[in-house]
């Protein structure tokens, strides 16, 4: 079935079975691999996207549930000009990347926070990470990450207000 | 070959029990899909048809009117957890939510998705049985009403027909004073499935004697029910420790006259006095 919907900030139009998933959609139709296939159960969240700007496991939506709908994956995450964000920059600097296969779906559910408060206390970030596991981390330093870029966004907020 | 899925999105209730009537096609209601997006990948789909209710608006309102609470049974477990009309009045039911899951499926999972599937471990069936909570069903042949605690027959069984489905759930405003609390133990406390949780209602008179109490443990017993002859037992005691005690040793007795000794219950008795005892201190103390 033919399903459009907003990728990324683009509008895509597909044709595909019905029953798919997002997962499979974004992964085995489009091409964009950086959404990973995990436990596809909705326990690990390797699959995390943002559905109109809420976070969600793509593994349990069926692809037609997106028509008309905004989607963004870790494609769709970067800074304006193709480089790493900065909380992907700072999931870099802070050492919370290692085997990396959960990193893609760790920095949508922070990204999903960071939209939602900047002045997120440690264990509300932990709360907003529990849908994700990573078996390399022991997650300290990925939550290190997340509050690096809320204290940087809020500055850089804060800094914003004065000026106006 | 298999014939190929179908999947359609209905505008209205209206337009979604024509469907789930219609004799040419077996539909299923997809609403949050974290449940039957993972039943499909293990049991091969009894259905042909995908019938997306996700965006119906008409099951997606909370309110409360003439002290009577309307529950979509559209309304998602993150809605539910932070709606200012829940933790105000009922707010053992947004603790109940918050414990589904992950953010991830508290954000598509819904509330009617929940009771519909019927785990005997679903979270938010203690705290609507203890509400006496009404779910509201809808077919092409009409409407009915149904206890909650009665349309849940047992583990993943429900009294729902496959052209029928469920629009919204109702109950009363709990009287003035009345505190409620919901404790869940699982193996960790996010992701986890239950083992064993429970849900209370209750309130004491000046004198510090229990004049009002509900409570009904969840993943005890086939149906989730309240524990009546323990709520009676309770009704007009004063509130004290010994109390406390003494209704956790009734709630497993109970439930061991209902479930029987299984390979659990060893664990589940000791369990279940643990946290009646818990539970009892929040709503009374």
């Amino acid at each position: 079935m033919e399903i459009t919907f907003i990728l990324n900030r683009q509008k895509v139009r597909v044709d595909v079975p019905a029953d798919i998933t997002l997962l499979s959609l974004l992964r085995d139709y489009l091409h964009m691999t950086g959404t990973k296939v995990g436990c596809e159960v909705g326990e690990c969240g390797a699959c995390s996207v943002l559905l109109d700007g809420k976070l969600v496991d793509s593994c349990l939506v069926l692809a037609p549930q997106v028509e008309g709908r905004e989607v963004i994956t870790i494609e769709g995450v970067c800074a304006e000009d193709g480089s790493p964000s900065d909380l992907q920059k700072n999931f870099i600097s802070a050492g919370a990347v290692q085997c990396g296969y959960c990193i893609p779906g760790m920095v949508m559910a922070g990204e999903a926070l960071l939209r939602k408060t900047l002045k997120p206390t440690r264990s509300e970030i932990r709360e907003a990470l529990t849908g994700n596991l990573c078996r390399c981390t022991g997650y300290q330093q990925i939550v290190d990450a997340i509050e690096m870029t809320a204290k940087q966004r809020s500055q850089t907020q804060s800094g914003r207000d004065k000026n106006v | 070959m298999m014939k190929e899925m179908d999947y359609i999105r209905p505008n209205s209730i209206e337009e979604a029990v024509q469907i789930l009537s219609d004799p040419g096609r077996r539909g299923k209601l997809l609403a949050g899909g974290t449940d039957l997006l993972v039943q499909k990948r293990v049991d091969p789909p009894d259905y042909d048809c995908f019938v997306d209710i996700s965006r119906l608006s008409e099951i997606q309102q909370i309110r409360v009117s003439d002290g009577v609470f309307y529950l979509g049974a559209g309304v998602t477990h993150a809605v539910i957890a932070q709606d200012p009309l829940i933790l105000k009045y009922v707010s053992f039911l947004a603790q109940a939510c918050l414990s589904v899951g992950s953010p991830q499926i508290r954000n598509t999972g819904t509330l009617g998705g929940n009771v519909a599937n019927a785990a005997a471990c679903a979270d938010s069936l203690p705290a609507l049985v203890c509400l006496d909570a009404v779910a509201h069903l809808r077919s092409k042949r009409g409407e009915r009403q149904m206890l909650v605690t009665e349309l849940v027959k047992g583990p993943h069984e429900t009294a729902l027909e496959t052209d029928e489905l469920i629009t919204h759930f109702t109950f009363l405003q709990p009287p003035p004073g009345v505190k409620t609390h919901f404790i869940k133990i699982g193996r960790r406390n996010a992701q986890s499935i239950s083992r064993l949780s429970i849900a209370a209602m209750g309130r004491k008179d000046k004198n510090g004697n229990v004049d009002f109490i509900r409570i009904c443990p969840g993943a005890a017993t086939p149906r989730t029910m309240r524990f009546t002859e323990v709520e009676t037992y309770l009704m007009g005691k004063q509130a004290c420790e010994e109390l406390y005690v003494d209704a956790g040793q009734r709630m497993a007795a109970r439930m061991v006259e209902i479930t029987g000794v299984r390979w659990s219950t060893e664990y589940k008795e000791v369990a279940l006095k643990a946290i009646t005892e818990r539970v009892l201190r929040e709503v009374l103390g």
